[in-house]
């Protein structure tokens, strides 16, 4: 780097460091909250240890700060370094650290801090996904209280974009061990609370080194599921989406007077991505093929309705340097059968296409692979999870094809590193890397980049796809969120909404719901206990206890072997994609992970004995309490539905038995046997459209939490209760009917009506005590039923369920939420059914004899 | 009151049952003939039209015809509800008149895996098996399957010792025919009926399942059309296209009802403990 360039880069960080300040200056505080939509939950808020995006998302700039920053517009901006300047070789980087900044614990900031934190990140047993690219660095040192100097080995031309992404943010010694679940940084906002599952929330950082926020309040909710976000937007349960991920109701919402639709601009380039390292891809003629046969056109309307750039090589669109190459192998799928037959494929071949998560990869992969078939390739499409991604495409390069945006800025020099998943490696293109890396001069620079465009494109490593773009959808009153996303991130220190609503909701009437609910649960334990130590024999009562711990172990034992065989090593998923053995080594121990199975069986079993579930691997928080916050919802849930189905189940079932008529028996029983079949997530869906969407009297999905007041809490489990509970009480009414009628013809309640009582009397009397039974026998067997359709309806209506955590868990590799949570749920199933079947024995007006 | 009554008052709900069962299999044979290719191309052009015309279902939003994808989607559908039936049968029969016939501890030993296997709501176990094996087919047909083992062998078991206290029974014994023997040369040919209506009503429940699953994509996998899969891709299509949550869910709805119709009436006939 030659003096000039250091020069224009120092210059430049003054004018954009003095500018920021005076541009940014809000003409007033409003006080506002806002609540921000994500599609994903982060696995963790420490930046510095994971890759995830959705980190980024609630953490960057907002949260963690580092020594620059990328602005909206993509430059670099000074942050915690106030001015920097370069030596003349570009091997030696000197910072003067702003002054008076201070941590949101208080300590104020100090070059030890910077020097611990990129240490840190540069160590050899690093978790930093950004490891590799500090690999120059010599040397960090501290010249004073505020001024760190950085010495390299050789010049790296963007180490001052490297210093602004959310990764190499700066971090106190003491706090960086807890920033997964308590971060503490330097930004405009501190860390309020996460509720897991839910929403992760920021408080404004009132000593602020810089421009005070305009938002009192910030909460990031997670809502997975697209056909949601829709409805959370409308309900008003959240403000805005900065990705929103159903393009399809774009043009509904641009319709809407409310909302406001900024299309903005990403880094992702979206790839079919080849694995150029396994036949057939090996061969420039079978990837120019496939090259062909993938119209853009139609991927960007099918998959993208119409939103999106087509890209032509590894390169996004805005950045200067682009060299438009969308033509080089132009959509011809006469010329692609041509090329297949050349390279000795004439009747084309079978391949597997691993497919992301992400709605764009899901959504174009179907369509690439009707396109390859259409010259003859036959693709077998796999949906696979983000854990599953990493490990299998990532890591171990075990793919022939997939689709993935790549969303890090000028990213090309991937296609140099060696081992990297692609599979393509060309000692000319890194000897490209290398010219452009050393070369210092604009235009030479540009042409060089024109060069590394045309080398990928020519080679046809990937089929480059579109450029993702940045759907942003928001409430009119909201202002001031990023419309480009230059950086992963969704800053919001200088958004603000012009509704102010300040929240006036604390987490204490959530604690007293959970006070509550545990206050009724000891209440009904203590009741069924008084009631079962009268009516039932303790020789029964042991008998029966015994099979239940017979059966909880068995299925203990049967979840654990499940869950070891279980591919996917959750510390790979959880550390990212540059962790070092030694770093997984310690994160195995800390887990007791390193143990031997049956001693990791004997001590999770222990700890569930006294309620310790363990550590959640994602989250580092304890599972039992993971479990509390969603207990909250899931236990009310099925209690609702239980008390709706019964509700459906004895107005039904007597009726029918009550009816003189028989016609009226069997069309009620009729209806029953048609409620019965519909499946509770469909039933789910036609709620959603009917009393959510049309009659607006319900929210479509999502939970206010308990906080939010009783009514809403309720209203939001209205329609998932009734979804669970139409289907279960038609098959409750079916069996009351059926022990009714049965009843109805035993001589008992005969003599009853000879004796002079009316039809009525000798139903309520004499055949309902005896029908009871049988219903209860089946209210406990199809409490399965309930917790399973409890997990599907959780999911229609996006609840933070016990269902939904069991979910993302599995998808993480959590293996310790999973098996708790599996066994929590078999364990409820079995309590229920051992309940119910002591209640029976107590209800049961036959004549007890002894042991039953 | 005498079963006879009973089917023939309730013949219209048995024959609009079979009728389905019928449509259900007609629709697998011939999507096995490759009837419904042409509506599943992709045509991004014709996407959503409205039910009616050359579509008369309407086409998604990737422009295939709604109709032929439902069709084809009862491949996926059947083929996992029956081959669940199948593991269900092989395994719990047996398992039922191992129990039933030796008694003891066997009786015990079968009656605890039963507990097992119930407590574990098949879609957990999907979940489960979706984590080790990936989510698929084969994954919907292992949770399901295992879902039925209890069921039948429940079941046998239950009808198979009321068997057991009859005289055929007892002739047999005097024969000298071991316990296992009766079990299967007997005890099975009385019990096939009840089986057989049981297995009808399972079938429908797998429908149900494997749409369920499905939807939360854990069953059939793409491009393979599948009813659950369809409701899920309808929900943000609510406001475009409202046909498409319509029709899969009352295809699916209207199999499990009339599956399940069917095996209720079958098992009212060939019940031996409700045959009078």
């Amino acid at each position: 780097m030659s003096r000039a360039r250091g020069g224009i880069v120092l210059s430049l960080a003054l004018i954009l460091a003095t500018g920021a300040t005076a541009a940014a200056l809000p003409p007033a505080h409003n006080d506002g909250i806002l609540t921000i939509g994500l599609a994903l939950e982060p696995p963790n808020l420490d930046p510095t240890a994971t890759s995830a995006e959705a980190t980024e998302d609630v953490v960057y700039t907002n949260l963690f700060e580092g020594l620059t920053r990328i602005e909206a517009d993509g430059h670099v901006a000074a942050a915690l370094a106030e001015r920097w300047s370069v030596s003349a070789d570009g091997l030696h980087y000197r910072f003067e650290l702003r002054p008076g900044v201070r941590f949101h614990d208080g300590t104020p900031l100090s070059a030890l801090d910077a020097k611990y934190s990129l240490d840190r990140a540069r160590a050899a047993d690093s978790a930093n996904p950004l490891h590799a690219l500090l690999a120059p660095v010599r040397a960090v040192e501290v010249e004073s209280e505020l001024v760190l100097k950085v010495d390299l080995a050789r010049p790296v031309a963007d180490l001052l974009t490297y210093l602004g992404w959310g990764n190499l943010v700066i971090m106190s010694p003491a706090t960086s061990a807890g920033a997964a679940a308590h971060p503490v940084g330097t930004g405009p906002f501190r860390f309020g609370e996460w509720r897991k599952g839910d929403a992760v929330v920021l408080e404004r950082n009132e000593d602020y080194w810089g421009p005070r926020a305009r938002l009192a309040r910030v909460t990031f909710r997670f809502i997975p599921d697209s056909s949601t976000s829709l409805a959370a937007l409308s309900a008003g349960d959240v403000d805005a989406f900065p990705n929103f991920t159903a393009p399809e109701n774009l043009a509904a919402l641009k319709a809407d007077p409310r909302f406001e639709v900024v299309v903005g601009s990403t880094e992702g380039k979206t790839l079919l991505a080849i694995n150029n390292a396994r036949a057939p891809f090996t061969d420039l003629t079978v990837r120019r093929a496939l090259a062909q046969a993938i119209d853009r056109a139609a991927i960007i309307k099918g998959a993208m309705y119409g939103y999106g750039a087509p890209i032509g090589s590894h390169f996004a669109t805005h950045q200067p340097g682009y060299v438009d190459l969308t033509a080089r192998y132009p959509y011809d799928p006469e010329a692609a059968r041509a090329l297949l037959a050349a390279a000795g494929y004439p009747h084309g071949f079978e391949v597997t296409l691993k497919l992301p998560p992400p709605y764009y990869a899901r959504r174009s992969g179907e369509i690439i692979a009707s396109e390859l078939a259409a010259i003859g390739i036959r693709v077998h499409l796999e949906n696979i999870e983000w854990a599953q991604w990493l490990e299998q495409v990532f890591k171990n390069r075990d793919f022939d094809l997939t689709v993935i945006s790549h969303t890090e800025p000028l990213d090309y020099d991937i296609y140099a590193r060696p081992g990297y998943y692609f599979g393509y490696s060309r000692p000319a293109y890194q000897a490209l890397l290398d010219t452009l890396s050393r070369s210092i001069d604009p235009r030479e620079r540009t042409r060089l980049l024109g060069d590394v465009q045309r080398m990928l494109a020519d080679d046809a490593v990937n089929v480059f796809l579109f450029e993702l773009p940045k759907l942003g959808v928001w409430r009119r009153s909201v202002h001031g969120l990023w419309h480009d996303q230059p950086v992963q991130g969704v800053p919001v220190a200088a958004a603000w909404s012009d509704a102010a609503a300040p929240g006036t909701a604390t987490a204490l009437p959530r604690r007293r719901a959970v006070e509550l609910l545990g206050a009724l649960t000891l209440l009904t334990l203590g009741l069924g206990a008084a009631a079962i130590a009268r009516h039932v024999t303790p020789r029964y009562l042991l008998a029966r206890l015994g099979s239940l711990a017979l059966t909880l172990l068995l299925a203990s034992a049967a979840i654990f072997v499940l869950i070891e065989i279980l591919p996917g090593d959750p510390a790979a998923y959880m550390m990212g994609l540059n962790a070092t053995p030694a770093a997984l080594a310690r994160l195995r121990a800390e887990y007791g992970l390193d143990a031997r199975p049956l001693a990791q069986y004997g001590a999770w079993l222990g700890g569930m004995l006294h309620g310790d579930l363990g550590l959640s691997y994602t989250y580092r928080v304890p599972v039992a309490s993971l479990v509390a916050e969603r207990l909250v919802v899931s236990a009310p849930l099925a209690l609702y539905a239980l008390l709706l189905a019964v509700l459906i189940a004895f107005p039904l079932g007597l009726a029918a038995a009550g009816a003189s008529a028989r016609r009226t028996a069997t069309s009620l029983m009729g209806l029953a046997q048609v409620g019965l079949a519909i499946p509770n997530f469909w039933l789910g869906i036609l709620l959603i459209l009917v009393f959510a969407v049309d009659l607006a009297w319900f929210p479509a999905g999502g939970f206010p939490g308990w906080q939010a007041g009783l009514g809403p809490a309720l209203g939001a489990l209205t329609l998932p209760a009734l979804a669970l509970a139409v289907p279960q009480g038609c098959i409750l009414a079916r069996v009351l009917y059926g022990a009714l009628a049965e009843a109805q013809r035993e001589d008992y309640v005969r003599t009853a009506r000879a004796k002079g009582l009316t039809r009525r009397q000798a139903l309520w009397r004499h055949a309902l005590p005896n029908a009871l039974v049988p219903v209860l026998t089946v209210l406990g067997l199809q409490f399965s039923f309930l917790l399973a359709g409890a997990i599907l309806v959780e999911t229609v209506f996006s609840l933070p369920g016990l269902g939904r955590l069991i979910f993302q868990a599995t998808v993480q590799r959590d293996l310790i939420v999973v098996r708790s949570v599996v066994l929590l749920l078999v364990a409820a199933v079995v309590i229920v059914n051992f309940l119910v079947d002591i209640a029976a024995s107590i209800i049961d007006p036959r004549p007890r004899q002894g042991t039953p | 009151m005498s079963a006879a009554v009973h089917g023939k008052r309730r013949d219209g709900a048995f024959i609009a049952g079979a009728l389905i069962a019928l449509l259900l299999l007609l629709a697998v044979v011939a999507n096995a003939l490759g009837a419904f290719d042409p509506g599943l191309v992709l045509n991004v052009d014709a996407r959503f039209l409205s039910p009616g015309g050359q579509h008369v279902l309407g086409t998604d939003a990737l422009g295939r015809d709604v109709f032929a994808m439902i069709a084809a989607g009862a491949t996926a559908s059947l083929g996992v509800a029956l081959s669940a039936v199948a593991i269900g049968l092989l395994g719990g029969v047996p398992l039922g008149l191992i129990a039933a016939a030796r008694g003891g501890l066997a009786d015990e030993g079968v009656a605890r895996v039963n507990d097992l296997l119930f407590a574990l709501p098949p879609l957990l176990l999907a979940v489960l098996l979706a984590a080790t094996l990936g989510p698929g087919v084969v994954t919907a047909i292992l949770a399901l399957g295992l879902f039925n083992i209890p069921v039948f062998a429940r079941i046998t078991r239950a009808s198979a010792r009321t068997l057991l206290t009859r005289d055929f029974v007892n002739a047999a014994r005097v024969a000298g025919k071991g316990r296992l023997a009766i079990g299967f040369e007997h005890l099975l040919p009385n019990l096939s009926g009840l089986l057989i209506a049981q297995a009808t009503i399972q079938v429908a429940l797998g429908i149900a399942a494997e749409a369920g699953l499905s939807y939360v994509g854990l069953g059939a996998q793409p491009p393979a059309p599948s009813w659950g899969r369809m409701l899920h891709d309808a929900q943000t299509l609510t406001a475009i296209a409202p046909w498409l949550a319509w029709f899969p869910g009352m295809a699916l709805a209207g199999s499990v009802l009339g599956l399940g119709v069917l095996g209720d009436r079958l098992r009212e006939r060939l019940d031996p403990r409700t045959r009078r």
